[in-house]
C-alpha cells in the first residue's frame, strides 16, 4: 500500500483513530508519520527511535492526571530514584526499586514482557537453600540458625501479605476478579505457612 | 593467536556466528546507574578479586582491562569488534573488562549492569556456548550473591533484560533474501514468535553488508532452553530460506554471479580509496562468492574479519595521527589490499 500522505512511499505505519465510537483507518509512511502529530506517541516516529522513550510510553503510567502525581512520588528508598525518573529513563535504580515499584509496574511488565514471572535458572546458593530447607524440615528438631531464619521468612512472609492486600485492593477496583482471586488464594496459603 | 571471527567457517553458508549475553547484579550494590564513582571502584575491587580464578574454570587466559583509562580510540574499536557494546564503549565511570585472548568471551565489570557476561562463537553454536555462560555463571554466583527475585527472576538495570538476563543472537548473512520483497514480511513475522531480526549496519532502511541478527525478544516468563531453540530455530529457518534463494538464482544466473564476485574482489584488491558502504557492499558480494564456491583464495579468508577491519576506529588504531574522512578511505583501502589473500 502506498502512503496517503506523499503517495510515494510505501506505507509501513496503520494509525487507527477512534473518536466518539467512529472508527477512521490511515497509511502512512515512516517519513511522514514522523512529520504529522501523533500526540504522546510520536516520540515513536522520531529519528533515532530511542528505546527509552518507547518503553515510557509503554511503562508510561496515569490514565488520569491524578492517579499519575501520587505514583510519581513513590521513591524507592535504598536509592533514592522516584517511579517518575523510573518512567522517563526506563531503567531501575537497584535490586530494591523491582519490590518498591511492583503493585505500579507488574502490569505493565506483563506488556512488555509478555509475562510477570520467571521462568528458568535460578542462582545456585537458593537451589542449595531451598533444598537445604527442605531436608531441614524434615528433620526434627530445628537449628537456632534455622529458628532465625525462619523468623526472617516470617518477615518476609507478612510483607508478602501487605503487598498482596494491595494488589487484591487494586486488582478489585480494576475489576479484575482472576488476578483478585489468586491474590486471596496466595494470601490464604500464606498466613497457613505463618500459622495465623 | 587467531581472534574467534577469524576462522572461517563454512558449515552453513548463512550464517556467520553465535552470541550469548548474561546480565547479573550483585545484591549488595545499586545499579551502576546509581552507584557512585568511589562505590563503584570499591565494588570492582571486590569483583576482581573474587574471579582470580575464572581463567582456570574457564581454561582460558584472560586479560583485565579497566576501560576508564583506555583511549576513546581503543574502546570504539573494541566494540566494532563486538567485545563490548556502544553503551559501555561510552562510559566515564569505573568499568572493568576481562577478555579472553581470542576475543570469544568478554566479562565486563559494573557496565550498565554488574556483570555481563558474553561469549562468541563462529557458526551455529548456541547451545555450547549458553553451557560455558552457566559455568561461568554458576562459578561467579558461588562468589557473590546474585540479585534475584522468585517473581523477577534476575534483576537488571534494564527492564527488557530482566528473568533470565540472557540474550543470545546468530549472525546471519542474507544478501539474497534480503533483496526479495518478501523479506519484510517474514521479518515481521519472526517477532510474532518472539525473535527480532535486525540489520547490523547502515541507517534507517539501508542495509549495507546484509548482516542480520536474530535475538530473543523477550528475558522475562521463557527459560533458558526455550530461548536458545527458539533463536536456533529462528536462524536456522532464515539461513534455509537464504541458500534456497541462493541455489534457485546460481542454477539461473551463474555467469551474473560469477561477474559480481570477481568484480567485487577487483575493487577491493586494487581500488585506492573505498567508503564503508561501498566495502561492505563489495565485501558481501565476495562472502557470497566464496561461500558458495564460485571463487577460491590460496589462503583461508574470513570475510567477516576483514568487515569487521575496516571499521572506522579499528582503521584509526593502526596510524599514530588523527585521519580525516578523504584518508580513512584511503586507509581502508590500503588494508584491504594487504589483507585480501590472492586467488586461486
Amino acid at each position: 500500500m502506498i502512503c496517503e500522505r506523499c503517495k510515494i512511499r510505501e506505507a509501513n505505519i496503520q494509525y487507527t483513530e477512534i473518536v466518539n465510537g467512529v472508527k477512521t483507518e490511515h497509511h502512512f509512511c515512516a517519513q511522514c508519520a514522523r512529520e504529522l502529530d501523533f500526540g504522546p506517541y510520536s516520540a515513536i516516529f522520531d529519528g533515532d527511535f530511542p528505546l527509552g522513550k518507547l518503553l515510557s510510553g509503554l511503562l508510561g503510567i496515569g490514565e488520569t492526571p491524578e492517579e499519575e502525581d501520587t505514583a510519581s512520588q513513590v521513591v524507592c528508598p535504598t536509592c533514592g530514584l522516584s517511579y517518575e525518573e523510573f518512567v522517563k529513563n526506563s531503567w531501575f535504580g537497584c535490586p530494591d526499586c523491582y519490590g518498591v515499584f511492583d503493585l505500579l509496574i507488574s502490569d505493565k511488565i506483563k506488556q512488555l514482557q509478555g509475562s510477570e514471572s520467571h521462568k528458568g535458572k535460578r542462582p545456585a546458593k537458593i537451589r542449595y537453600e531451598a533444598e537445604k530447607k527442605a531436608s531441614a524440615g524434615a528433620a526434627a528438631g530445628a537449628h537456632p540458625e534455622e529458628e532465625a531464619k525462619g523468623a526472617r521468612s516470617q518477615e518476609t512472609a507478612r510483607e508478602e501479605l501487605r503487598v498482596l492486600q494491595a494488589r487484591l485492593h487494586e486488582a478489585l477496583k480494576r475489576e479484575e476478579y482472576e488476578t483478585a482471586a489468586w491474590c486471596r488464594d496466595r494470601m490464604k496459603e500464606l498466613r497457613e505457612e505463618i500459622g495465623e | 593467536m587467531m581472534r574467534w571471527y577469524e576462522q572461517a567457517d563454512a558449515e552453513r553458508p548463512a550464517v556467520i556466528g553465535s552470541r550469548v549475553r548474561l546480565v547479573r547484579n550483585w545484591d549488595e550494590y545499586v545499579f551502576p546507574t546509581r552507584l557512585t564513582p568511589e562505590d563503584g571502584a570499591a565494588m570492582l575491587g571486590r569483583l576482581k578479586r573474587a574471579l582470580r580464578e575464572l581463567g582456570e574454570v574457564d581454561g582460558r587466559d584472560y586479560e583485565y582491562l579497566e576501560l576508564e583509562t583506555l583511549g576513546d580510540l581503543e574502546r570504539k574499536a573494541l566494540g566494532e569488534r563486538r567485545v563490548i557494546n556502544s553503551a559501555i564503549a561510552s562510559k566515564k565511570t569505573p568499568t572493568g573488562l576481562l577478555v579472553s585472548e581470542n576475543e570469544d568471551t568478554s566479562i565486563v565489570l559494573n557496565g550498565t549492569d554488574h556483570i555481563r557476561i558474553q561469549m562468541l562463537d563462529t557458526g551455529l553454536r548456541l547451545r555450547e556456548l549458553w553451557n560455558r555462560a552457566d559455568r561461568v555463571d554458576d562459578f561467579i554466583g558461588g562468589k557473590i550473591s546474585y540479585a534475584f527475585d522468585e517473581k523477577y527472576g534476575y534483576l537488571t538495570t534494564f527492564p527488557t533484560n530482566m528473568g533470565t538476563g540472557l540474550r543470545a543472537s546468530v549472525l546471519l548473512h542474507l544478501p539474497s533474501l534480503s533483496m526479495g520483497r518478501k523479506f519484510n514480511g517474514m521479518v515481521t513475522e519472526m517477532s510474532r514468535f518472539g525473535a527480532t531480526v535486525k540489520g547490523v549496519y547502515g541507517e534507517g532502511s539501508e542495509n549495507y553488508g546484509a548482516l542480520y541478527t536474530v535475538s530473543n525478544q523477550k528475558t522475562l516468563g521463557i527459560s533458558e532452553r526455550e530461548i536458545l531453540d527458539l533463536v536456533t530455530k529462528v536462524a536456522l529457518q532464515l539461513s534455509n530460506q537464504e541458500e534456497k534463494v541462493r541455489h534457485m538464482a546460481l542454477e539461473k544466473h551463474r555467469l551474473e554471479w560469477e561477474d559480481e564476485a570477481y568484480k567485487s574482489y577487483g575493487v577491493l584488491k586494487y581500488a585506492r580509496r573505498l567508503s564503508r558502504k561501498d566495502a561492505m557492499t563489495f565485501l558481501s558480494q565476495l562472502m557470497l562468492g566464496l561461500r558458495e564456491g564460485l571463487m577460491q583464495t590460496r589462503q583461508p579468508c574470513s570475510v567477516y574479519s576483514l568487515m569487521l577491519g575496516i571499521q572506522p576506529a579499528n582503521l584509526q588504531k593502526n596510524s599514530d595521527r588523527p585521519l580525516d574522512k578523504e584518508e580513512l578511505d584511503m586507509a581502508r583501502a590500503a588494508y584491504l589490499r594487504a589483507e585480501l589473500p590472492e586467488l586461486k
